[in-house]
């Protein structure tokens, strides 16, 4: 026992998988804000997109695989406990399966991402931010409220179950192994997002986020560039909801609340808006503070959740740090370049 | 037509009417649309519910207070964080990720209320319904008391707002400096005093609407949030940035999701009437796609009341 905390290991894991899903939501976002400018107050719908991906369709496609071998325990709504955990049984036998399942639906998870991200921009991407973002929130609040109420996506509210994708593995091993899986995910996304944003096509974007008119002027067609961004960010959104879903097991329409995105935001302006390093310390910051904070709000005797205290101190923090350094922990800085010496005996060489 | 249900969609217009009509007075000053706007609503309702539980004040003679107290965050929100972030020259977006924060801490603060309420006082603070007096006029018809004191109270809020803004020295002053502020600050208006009082104006609206709500409605602390989707979709669909726009947008609204809900969870389509948000969320996509520029593009309510007077003078 270290601090209180019964397992340690188990304590490690739980912040590496939610700081694997995070950091993905939060270097989408600084890709879209911080580089782009764009006001995504949504992007729990696209979290959601993957989510329900993966909850709607891991129990159902194995149900339908192998529908000899799985008994017939009732409706699928009512029983999908029980589904889920024998779809866990097959996926324990057959690894191929597993693997190819998971890449599957992590690659799917993204299209959706990326097909709502086009979707719910559309109406309002040519007009002010603010018409944006509210559009952009209010889809993700619309998909929620379908997602509770339709029962045949997820269960309604009842939420759904979803299969142990790492089965194959023997306990004590998987949970590891599934981490490492997320953590290295997550990492080749903030890479890709690094190599975009140092690319040709991240001066662009910041020279749109910077002077959009002046962009316009030189006959780029921001419109599209910016569509183009948030479809990336909202994949990448997508992707992190399969792992999510793939990590908790269990996916319930009001998991899925605007508060989700409010998180985010906290992230990436904590962390430092326009700097990737800066988004990835906000995402780390929050998650430990977010895990300390549930592993010790039972020692504190107080007539209310303190989960409302935290989001209250959370609100207060962003606020402040908008006010005296907006620029967050780790400002944004100016591109890499060759360092002046190189340049110069390059040149003196020819 | 259904009585009832008329009289359902006239309450409800007049709550979005308030509600819209305040988010247009803010977002006509800073440019942002405030996401907290719901939350002053919900201040209204546990304002009123506190008189109504520790006092025995019926909600209808608290009208005043829920308005000021309302107000009063609301100008405090103004004055402690947007007015310095906006003489920080901090972006639109930063702005609304501050209205964002400001919104997520008062809801938490409601909360944490409610919270109190139930562990500390044994009060019923979620869920929660005010009992309204009514007038029976046929055997199918029965007018709800709180049909004529919302209609009244808009109406009244709706001419006495047109009055300060286009007769009083002051409400000139504050269309000048909505218009134009630097040209207004030049000319001698006080351009910050004159936002600070359209935030109180805004707050106090949304808190008048709050104190309403539970009438119609179970209250709790998410249901400021939960109107906000419809108060956006009105104040968009009436062009965001004109009052009377603001007007027309929320009786559209109000009157398309009342109805239209009763339509779609009747056969043919059966509908469960929990897909009722989706109807404000078309009309706002519908808006953004044909015209952005909303209603008050379309109408010119200045245009038409100008041609009246030139007729008048001839």
């Amino acid at each position: 026992m270290i601090l209180g905390i019964t397992d340690p290991i188990r304590f490690a894991i739980d912040i590496s998988a939610f700081f694997s899903i995070y950091l993905m939501l939060s270097i989408s976002l600084n890709l879209e804000y911080g580089y782009t400018g764009i006001s995504n107050f949504g992007k729990v719908l696209f979290f959601a997109g993957g989510a329900f991906t993966a909850g709607a369709l891991a129990t159902r496609t194995i149900m339908n695989l192998y529908s000899s071998q799985i008994g017939n325990y009732g409706p699928y709504c009512t029983a999908n406990v029980i589904y889920a955990t024998e779809a866990s049984k097959i996926l324990a036998n057959n690894p191929t399966l597993a693997i190819t399942m998971f890449v599957g639906l992590l690659i799917l998870g993204g299209i959706i991402g990326g097909v709502l991200g086009y979707l719910a921009s559309y109406p309002a991407i040519r007009l002010k931010e603010s018409y944006l973002g509210i559009t952009l929130l209010a889809s993700g609040e619309l998909l929620r409220i379908i997602a509770r109420n339709y029962d045949p996506l997820i269960c309604g509210s009842l939420g759904v179950s979803v299969p142990d994708i790492f089965a194959w593995l023997p306990v004590g091993v998987k949970e590891v192994v599934q981490v490492g899986v997320m953590l290295a995910i997550a990492f080749i996304t903030w890479y890709f997002v690094e190599k975009l944003v140092r690319s040709p096509f991240g001066r662009l974007i910041r020279a749109i986020r910077d002077n959009e008119v002046a962009a316009e002027a030189f006959g780029k067609n921001v419109v599209k560039i910016r569509m183009q961004v948030l479809v990336i960010g909202s994949a990448i959104a997508g992707m992190a909801g399969v792992l999510y879903a793939f990590y908790t097991k269990s996916i319930h329409a009001d998991d899925f609340m605007p508060l989700k995105t409010f998180i985010v935001w906290v992230m990436v302006i904590l962390g430092g808006a326009g700097n990737n390093v800066g988004a990835a310390l906000g995402a780390l910051i929050y998650v430990l503070t977010e895990r300390l904070i549930m592993q010790y709000k039972y020692m504190i005797s107080a007539p209310f959740d303190v989960n409302y205290l935290s989001y209250i101190i959370f609100g207060i923090v962003l606020i402040l740090i908008l006010l005296y350094r907006p620029q967050g922990i780790l400002p944004e800085k100016p591109s890499k370049t060759i360092s002046f010496e190189k340049v110069i005996k390059k040149i003196k060489q020819e | 037509m259904n009585v009832t249900l008329l009289i359902d969609a006239i309450i409800f217009g007049n709550l979005l009417v308030l509600l819209s009509i305040g988010l247009t007075l803010t977002y006509i000053t800073l440019k942002i649309p405030n996401f907290a706007h719901g939350d002053f609503a919900t201040i209204g309702i546990y304002v009123a519910y506190y008189f109504l539980v520790f006092h025995k004040i019926s909600p209808y003679i608290t009208l005043p207070i829920a308005f000021l107290v309302s107000g009063t965050i609301a100008l405090l929100s103004y004055l402690l964080v947007f007015r310095p972030l906006n003489n920080r020259g901090i972006s639109i977006v930063g702005l609304m990720v501050a209205s964002i924060a400001i919104e997520v801490a008062l809801r938490s603060t409601l909360h944490i209320y409610a919270d109190s309420l139930t562990n500390v006082y044994k009060v019923i603070s979620r869920g929660f319904i005010f009992r309204d007096f009514g007038i029976r006029i046929s055997r199918t018809i029965y007018i709800p008391g709180l049909l004529i004191v919302s209609t009244a109270l808009t109406f009244t809020l709706i001419i006495t707002l047109y009055i300060l803004l286009t007769k009083t020295k002051f409400g000139i002053a504050m269309r000048a400096a909505i218009e134009n502020p630097d040209l207004a600050e030049v000319l001698g208006v006080d351009v910050n005093k004159v936002y600070a009082v359209s935030w109180f104006l805004a707050g106090g609206l949304a808190g008048l609407a709050g104190a309403l709500v539970p009438f119609r409605m179970p209250a709790n602390p998410e249901i400021g949030w939960m109107l906000l989707l419809r108060v956006f979709s009105s104040s968009i669909l009436g062009g965001l940035s004109s009052i009377y726009g603001a007007m027309l947008g929320g009786y559209i609204v109000g009157f398309a999701e009342v109805i239209g809900i009763q339509l779609l969870s009747n056969p043919p389509f059966n509908l469960s009437t929990a897909y009722r948000p989706a109807i404000p969320f078309a009309i706002l996509i519908a808006t953004l796609l044909l015209m952005p520029e909303g209603l008050a593009s379309k109408i010119k309510l200045e245009k038409i009341t100008a041609k009246i007077r030139g007729v008048k003078k001839q």
